[in-house]
């Protein structure tokens, strides 16, 4: 039997459909790269509906899109309180403690992840015009994520977080000083970001570089090792030289196009 | 703003440089080529947003605009090329594109302007990008040799190394008395830039939140803007304030009072554009002192 395979997720899709069953890209248009390689994240459709595990998640609106999931009994999200828009009262939620105590709050995350159980439904969305960013984690997969910028989590994830090595990339980097790491271990998961303005991804291959405004970053995987590096050019009559972030593969590296500093969290 | 020199079958309506109309983008502004003219019934023309991954042609190099909220500029430099930028409107680089400072003059006036002190130069070989961080269009502005712009502060994304940059003050003012305290407005910025292609064409890329129109003023014809609209004008269109004092019932609604509107006039022959996100102007006190500005009660 033909298979249509998706471009952004890789997975297999059979030939009547549009639209990816597992991260909801569209399959009948073609993939955007620009000639420096970098691949522009699948503008999902207004109303677009995929499944993972038992439930679905339909992705709503498009300017700053709304990720909508009927929870089935006994799937789960884990997600940052700020990031729910509605819920169905009778939906039960928990807390999933992060650890990390005082290095949590000197990092400005929160300490406490909700999460909503099936049966039920729950919708997220963020703060400013952007992209939701569908990603299926397959088995053994690492993926860091710049803090703050995931909406959701399947409960098959594990999720922690890992301090960004290197004063220098704490303090110039831009990025925050925490990354969320989430792993698949033996299942699949799904992880559903948001990125500000319009987001790309470059996969590079070993040793491979590239140089990105820290707040431009979005995610990688941890394959992919980011280092602040100071440029030797003014910005200003003080400041000594501006930092950029090196990424080297080999492995993915997501960006997103507009920068929204967040004082406050 | 006279024509360019008639080298093919093709005029772009928006950018007026001349090409063959085979591609489906103007290769110099990036403007859909098979799309209806989108004309307001009071002469605004809609500026098409630049289609996704459309290139646009310049010196040897190319730049491709990608995304539609917060579009990036994506360039790729080659060796005989440069182009220069703020540094904040960075997004990535090739490690092998060439980074240095291209040093501004007016250092003091620029910081209390709150513009950047210091523009980076990227140099090719290598592809460099850039983005802004609000929602809204890219403009791609191809200059004629010797064509000139003035731009609205902040306004500026990119431009190539044969696009000559000068700045002067808006001369567009005015003051309040707060206390005893007198008050400077710029509802314009305190400067405006000004981008001159020298020796060659060149490319002027620029960022305006929200969606983008332009029109063309005839001599002597005025037009109404708020002051936080304008994206760029030809230089012989020539600004100023226009104070409006609606006639209000009670005392603290009376022109005396703050009960005005502030509007920046422009006047023709040339061409303007305007954004449709703007800042909401300040409403303090009566005008004291201002620029050259015409007033009208109501």
């Amino acid at each position: 039997m033909d298979r249509i395979q998706c471009q952004w997720c890789q997975a297999q899709n059979e030939m009547s459909q549009t639209n990816c069953a597992t991260c909801g890209a569209p399959l009948d248009v073609k993939d955007k790269v620009s000639d420096s390689g970098w691949t522009e994240a699948p503008r999902l459709r207004d109303m677009t509906e995929f499944r993972f595990s038992n439930s679905t998640c339909q992705i709503e609106g498009e300017i700053v899109p709304v990720a909508e999931l009927a929870l089935a009994q006994g799937d789960s999200v884990f997600f940052e309180h700020h990031v729910m828009l509605w819920k169905e009262p009778q939906v039960p939620m928990s807390a999933l403690n992060t650890g990390g105590g005082m290095k949590r709050t000197l990092g400005g995350m929160p300490h406490i992840l909700s999460v909503a159980h099936g049966p039920g439904r729950v919708a997220f969305s963020r703060d400013a015009a952007g992209e939701v960013v569908v990603l299926p984690l397959h088995p053994s997969m690492e993926l860091d994520v710049r803090e703050h910028a995931f909406l959701a989590g399947t409960h098959s994830l594990t999720y922690s977080f890992v301090r960004i090595k290197g004063l220098v990339n704490v303090l110039h980097g831009g990025s925050g000083m925490y990354m969320d790491r989430f792993v698949t271990q033996a299942q699949p998961g799904l992880l559903l970001l948001h990125g500000y303005g319009n987001v790309f991804q470059k996969t590079l291959q070993p040793g491979e570089q590239i140089l990105i405004e820290p707040g431009g970053f979005l995610y990688k995987d941890s394959t992919v090792s980011m280092n602040a590096v100071q440029q030797k050019i003014k910005t200003g009559l003080m400041s000594r030289g501006m930092y950029l972030a090196e990424m080297t593969g080999p492995g993915r590296v997501g960006i997103q196009s507009m920068y929204v500093h967040h004082g406050s969290e | 703003m006279s024509m360019p020199p008639a080298q093919g079958a093709y005029t772009c309506p928006y950018c007026r440089m001349t090409g063959q109309g085979q591609d489906a983008t103007c290769p110099h502004c990036g403007a859909p080529v098979d799309v209806r003219l989108h004309v307001s019934d009071s002469g605004w023309i809609e500026q098409p947003p630049i289609r996704d991954m459309a290139r646009i042609r310049f010196g040897r190099s190319t730049c491709q605009i990608s995304g539609a909220y917060v579009p990036v500029a994506d360039m790729g430099l080659h060796d005989d090329d440069w182009v220069y930028f703020s540094h904040h409107v960075l997004l990535h680089t090739d490690p092998r594109v060439n980074l240095d400072n291209l040093p501004m003059r007016g250092g003091w006036k620029r910081m209390r302007a709150g513009l950047p002190l210091i523009m980076m130069r990227a140099r090719g070989p290598g592809h460099i990008a850039f983005s802004a961080d609000e929602p809204g269009e890219t403009l791609a502005v191809p200059l004629r040799l010797g064509q000139a712009v003035d731009v609205a502060e902040h306004r500026f994304l990119v431009a190539t190394g044969n696009v000559g940059y000068e700045w002067d003050n808006s001369n567009v003012w005015f003051t309040t008395k707060d206390g005893d305290d007198e008050e400077w407005h710029y509802p314009v910025g305190r400067t405006i830039d000004r981008f001159t292609a020298a020796g060659s064409h060149g490319l002027l890329l620029l960022h305006a939140p929200g969606n983008t129109f332009i029109r063309d003023l005839a001599a002597g014809q005025r037009i109404l803007i708020q002051p936080g609209g304008l994206i760029w004008k030809d230089p012989t269109v020539s600004m100023f304030l226009h104070f409006e004092y609606p006639h209000g019932q009670y005392w603290f609604s009376s022109p005396r009072w703050q009960a005005k509107s502030t509007w920046l006039a422009l006047q023709g022959p040339g061409r303007i554009a305007v954004q449709s996100v703007f800042e909401r102007p300040e409403q303090v006190g009566s005008v004291r002192r201002s620029s050259p500005a015409t007033q009208q009660a109501w």
